[in-house]
């Protein structure tokens, strides 16, 4: 029953299955071949010869090097990423692609992949930074991409490819109100409150390096009792209930607009950034290069706003996806 | 192995505190689940039209995923916001159905013959209830109740999930950080106490069993 777990940036979150969410589970049905061996009634011998045709393809296709296995965290924005990635890969190369997507957090996708189970899934630079590699946090950007790149191809034989272009941050969300009633705009604002306040975060942020502990030591915060740990999805709707005061997304999150909060600038900069990024396994970039020259166009081309819009497109207004990543390539990489 | 034995040894406070949340956990949400399940189940005797939309009923309380039932449960007064209540609630939904199902099946598999005799005898519906079918379907009934408790065992780890603590917290973290000795932690407490309550209980469907014959 631990099919819960979850938590933040990049490490996770479960929006999808928190009402008033999109149902962003992409694993996108059954592939063509289990379909038509679902075939029925007086055409049964016809289907067993055709599944029995099919069997060389089947197997071909289950043959490792034959395919790109693109993984994605178990949140919106990455599942949408992941989907981006993933249909440019199709569209640019002849490999088939396999989607492995809404896996746990940040640590099963790196398990995942230093394992060999995915080829590829998009990655944070500061959640690389400090969660994997244990790194203190740091607000220096080129500092954290060359360390995150050089590290990752030395120790774990993964390739660090060009970034989205956004910096998805841990956002200190609190509700609007709240913040036009006391003035709140900074973290450092939220000192004078926080003793009278809840907060709830969920167990990845309570637990990384560049979590909650050095938070509250950096800025001094001192809550009513020791932050409540629940499910990541689940804060959102909690902060919204108001049965907590202060909760930690993400700030390219379509839900932040959508619920009426608000975050607040961490004005001592604490968190590193976290600049999105495919990871990809060296070793298939080296038998196939068309990979990196497929995702090479995608560097750089998705803001901050652009970002927000995407998921607000698949949390509020629950488009589907796969559409949504179609329509993006299609408009921003021709 | 080791690492266990030395986080327990470090911990030992804290282990203690959630093996407490856990097993509160537990007896209230199936106390509770007792209390609504069996008249619910023999209320189900008395109105057989009832059976297939109540039993039903709760066969949907099974299949709706714990986090999907929090985030419905968060907004409602009394019975939501976050916390033990919601987890309560959630395990209290989810026990039912083997309770209420072996209430009914207990009391419905008593001999009719045996029932006749005691409207023959001039027993009240009331008299035939306490007096013979409780009594004859309660091994039955104790079964739904020893599988709606191991089950409630296992269940409870989601409580973590909405700040309700229990062994569940150690599993979250630990899936969260991928720390196995975590994971271990609060999961193999469980199972001893999941293995305990299906003993105990197990015990005492045996020794009923034995009296009645």
């Amino acid at each position: 029953m631990a099919s819960a777990v979850n938590d933040a940036r990049g490490a996770s979150d479960t929006r999808a299955e928190s009402p008033g969410s999109a149902p962003c589970a992409p694993c996108k049905g059954a592939p063509p071949a289990e379909r038509a061996l679902s075939g029925r009634g007086p055409r049964t011998t016809s289907t067993i010869a055709l599944s029995l045709s099919l069997l060389p393809l089947i197997l071909a296709g289950c043959a490792r090097h034959d395919r790109v296995v693109v993984g994605s965290k178990n949140f919106t924005e990455s599942d949408l990423l992941g989907e981006i990635v993933s249909q440019q890969i199709a569209r640019r190369t002849n490999l088939p692609v396999e989607r492995r997507f809404h896996l746990g957090g940040t640590f099963v996708c790196h398990a995942a992949i230093t394992a060999g189970q995915i080829d590829l899934y998009v990655e944070y630079s500061g959640t690389a930074y400090t969660a994997v590699l244990k790194h203190p946090a740091t607000a220096d950007s080129a500092a954290v991409l060359a360390t995150v790149s050089r590290e990752y191809r030395d120790r774990f034989g993964l390739a660090w490819l060009g970034a989205f272009g956004f910096n998805n941050t841990f956002a200190i969300l609190v509700r609007r109100a709240d913040a036009e009633r006391y003035g709140l705009t900074r973290i450092s604002d939220l000192g004078k409150v926080a003793p009278r306040w809840r907060a709830g975060f969920g167990y990845e942020f309570l637990e990384r390096t560049d979590g909650f502990p050095g938070l509250a030591r950096l800025y001094g915060l001192r809550f009513a009792a020791a932050p409540t740990a629940l499910d990541l999805g689940l804060t959102y709707r909690a902060l919204a209930d108001g049965r907590v005061d202060v909760i930690a997304g993400n700030s390219t999150d379509g839900q932040i607009e959508a619920l009426h909060l608000v975050a607040l600038a961490d004005d001592r900069h604490y968190f590193p950034p976290y600049e999105a990024a495919p990871v990809v396994r060296a070793a298939l970039l080296a038998r196939h290069p068309e990979v990196a020259a497929a995702l090479a166009p995608l560097a750089g081309k998705i803001s901050d706003a652009e970002m927000r819009r995407l998921n607000a497109l698949a949390d509020v207004a629950h488009e589907d996806i796969a559409t949504v990543a179609r329509d993006w390539l299609a408009r921003n990489v021709p | 192995m080791t690492n266990l034995v030395q986080f327990y040894a470090r911990n030992a406070q804290e282990v203690l505190g959630l093996v407490g949340q856990h097993l509160s956990l537990v007896a209230l949400s199936t106390g509770i689940a007792i209390v609504i399940g069996v008249p619910l189940g023999v209320a189900l005797t008395r109105r057989p039209a009832w059976r297939g939309p109540v039993l039903g009923l709760a066969n949907v309380f099974q299949t709706i995923p714990s986090l999907a039932l929090f985030g419905f449960l968060i907004p409602l007064p009394l019975i939501g916001g976050i916390g033990a209540t919601t987890a309560v609630v959630a395990l209290v939904v989810y026990a039912l159905l083997p309770i209420v199902r072996n209430t009914y099946t207990g009391i419905a598999g008593v001999d009719p013959a045996v029932r006749e005799a005691g409207r023959g005898m001039g027993m009240t519906d009331w008299q035939l209830l306490t007096l013979v079918e409780l009594p004859l379907g309660f091994g039955v009934m104790l079964a739904g109740v020893r599988v709606a408790t191991v089950v409630s065992v296992g269940t409870a780890t989601i409580a973590a999930a909405i700040g309700a603590g229990g062994l569940g917290v150690y599993i979250f973290r630990g899936v969260a950080m991928v720390n196995d000795t975590l994971i271990l932690a609060g999961a193999l407490p469980a199972a001893v106490m999941a293995l305990a309550a299906d003993g105990l209980l197990g015990l005492a469907e045996r020794r009923f069993a034995w009296r009645a014959r």
